[in-house]
């Protein structure tokens, strides 16, 4: 009985939480609309696009170095058992199909969990111990609306923008490799990759992009907002926050992956 | 200034002056878990009045507060301010009410990622339309009531405790509450910084005429700055009444808060050290 108990007692958390983050989500999403930047209000504005430079532009080159080794990784691997067949041509293929689809959202994603992820569960954990959050909704203002909206705006503006850039520096890499060893010119591989990409695989490339900015910014507020127990709960709420956020976005990888392979060919 | 209210005896008091309370809580029952922080609570506070919340420490004081700003709900009971019941009330009727009510939290709760200007400023430029001039305009005036000025561009980190409290007072004030709440307005503080936050309060009550409510457990500046005390022990609310007639009640727990009697030398307390004899 104690081990159904322990297990009953675990899903209802579980379910809790599900639907804590999409009560979180419909609340952002309704909000989100307000904050463009013609008829929305100019404060938001400003606050998401100083967080646009947080997520997106200090990010940059470690999403680029990263992604630009895992494409040379890809192309060194691929092209050891493909060489084999004398098929070493595929590994454009490879790069270019694998780096859009897959791994350069993958890529970007793990970055910005790592460096934005942690540190928006640590700042709304933090506004949350210091009362800050309180002090909001004392003056009327929705902390959701202050909060979060515009680090999701900036989120859904910014992982996008880094996915194109780290499929590109991943294919790019991938050229260093064909120019080694198989004479082509980067140019010409570029042509070729231009020639073997279709726009299913760069639209769910991006769809992706986008499906993993929402996971990692409410996954990160909700973690900040649930904190308990004084500032030593921050350090717990950022690791949480971390660990969920990785485990969702690779489940949400797989969904997406698999309804693009059967609805989508 | 107090001492003359303490001796004269006869000074009016707005509770006195057969008005509508401004908040009433009813039977407020709050429990966190198995633990039952207020038990049936029944308060009045009336308009341009000073009302402080006296107790020891986890009494349930600042839950009363917090119960009073709306941040969170009770298990039972009701809470009028000017007429509404905050605990049934909808989010627009809260929103109406959380616009007469000023708070000042224990820690300050300034924003950290912006100016101490930005902080005052950020009330208006949510709720008002109004111009970028006339908003610096306020908060320079803001500031400089609680004694603040050339602040501005600041941040909350590079203020001392004193200040960073003013300046959260000077942000609860910013939209001219009807109603200010402070959270132990002296904790963290020396008795000099103390003695200033209490001095701007009795200047804020007699300029503004607003209706306080503090929660705090120095004696010193509850009788200083109180025109009534509640005191709360053990989730219930054991007296309410002036200065006077708290220091003149008979009750066991009173005295001892107020004689500053540590627990196991009360009289009526079964203590060891008396055990002895």
């Amino acid at each position: 009985m104690a081990i159904l108990d322990t297990v009953g007692r675990y899903s209802i958390q579980q379910v809790e939480y599900v639907g804590l983050l999409a009560i979180q989500f419909w609340h952002g999403a309704r909000l989100l609309v307000r904050i463009n930047p013609f008829s929305g209000r100019r404060l938001r504005w400003r606050r998401a696009i100083g967080q646009m430079a947080e997520i997106g532009v200090r990010a940059l080159p470690v999403v680029c170095l990263i992604s630009g080794a895992t494409g040379l990784i890809l192309a060194l691997q691929s092209g050891a058992e493909l060489r084999r067949f004398g098929a070493m041509e595929v590994v454009i293929n490879l790069v270019g199909t694998t780096m859009t689809r897959e791994l350069g959202p993958l890529v970007a994603a793990l970055v910005v969990i790592g460096r934005s992820g942690s540190a928006i569960s640590a700042e709304v954990a933090t506004m949350v111990v210091t009362e800050e959050i309180d002090a909001l909704r004392t003056m009327a203002i929705d902390p959701i609306d202050f909060v979060l909206v515009p680090k999701s705006a900036a989120m859904l503006v910014m992982l996008p923008s880094l996915t194109v850039l780290a499929v590109f520096s991943g294919i790019l890499a991938g050229g260093l490799f064909t120019y080694f060893t198989l004479d082509m010119t980067i140019a010409m591989y570029l042509r070729r990759t231009a020639e073997i990409l279709l726009m299913r695989d760069i639209v769910s490339g991006l769809v992706k992009a986008v499906v993993f900015g929402t996971i990692i910014v409410h996954v990160g507020c909700l973690e900040g907002f649930l904190v308990t127990g004084g500032p030593e709960g921050v350090g717990r709420s950022t690791t949480s926050a971390v660990v969920k956020s990785i485990f969702l976005v690779v489940l949400a990888d797989l969904i997406c992956t698999g309804f693009f392979y059967f609805f989508w060919r | 200034m107090s001492e003359t209210k303490l001796a004269s005896g006869d000074r009016r008091y707005p509770h006195e002056a057969g008005a509508e309370p401004v908040i009433s809580v009813r039977g407020l029952q709050v429990r966190y878990g198995d633990r039952q922080v207020l038990d049936g609570v029944d308060l009045d506070i009336y308009r341009g009045e000073t009302m402080v919340i006296l107790g020891a420490s986890g009494c349930g004081k600042s839950t009363l507060l917090r119960h009073l700003e709306g941040l969170e709900k009770p298990a039972a009971g009701s809470i009028c301010i000017h007429g509404t019941d905050i605990v049934t009330a909808s989010r627009k009727e809260m929103e109406r009410i959380r616009r007469l009510l000023g708070v000042s939290f224990q820690s300050a709760a300034m924003f950290n990622s912006m100016t101490v200007g930005d902080n005052v400023a950020l009330p208006l430029r949510e709720h008002t339309d109004l111009a970028e001039s006339t908003i610096r305009l306020i908060t320079r005036m803001k500031l400089q009531q609680v004694g603040l000025s050339g602040v501005e561009d600041l941040y909350p980190t590079e203020l001392s405790g004193g200040m960073r409290k003013r300046a959260s007072l000077a942000r609860a004030l910013a939209m001219d509450p009807e109603i200010l709440l402070f959270d132990e307005p002296s904790a963290g503080l020396d008795p000099i910084i103390a003695a200033g936050i209490d001095r701007l309060i009795l200047r804020l009550k007699d300029a503004f005429k607003m209706t306080l409510i503090v929660v705090t457990h120095e004696l010193q500046s509850a009788f200083l700055i109180a025109d009534r005390m509640c005191m709360l022990d053990q989730a219930k609310i054991l007296a309410v009444g002036t200065v006077k007639q708290i220091l003149a009640n008979p009750h066991p727990r009173i005295q001892q808060f107020v004689q500053r009697i540590a627990d196991d030398a009360a009289p009526g307390s079964q203590s060891y050290v008396t055990g002895f004899e």
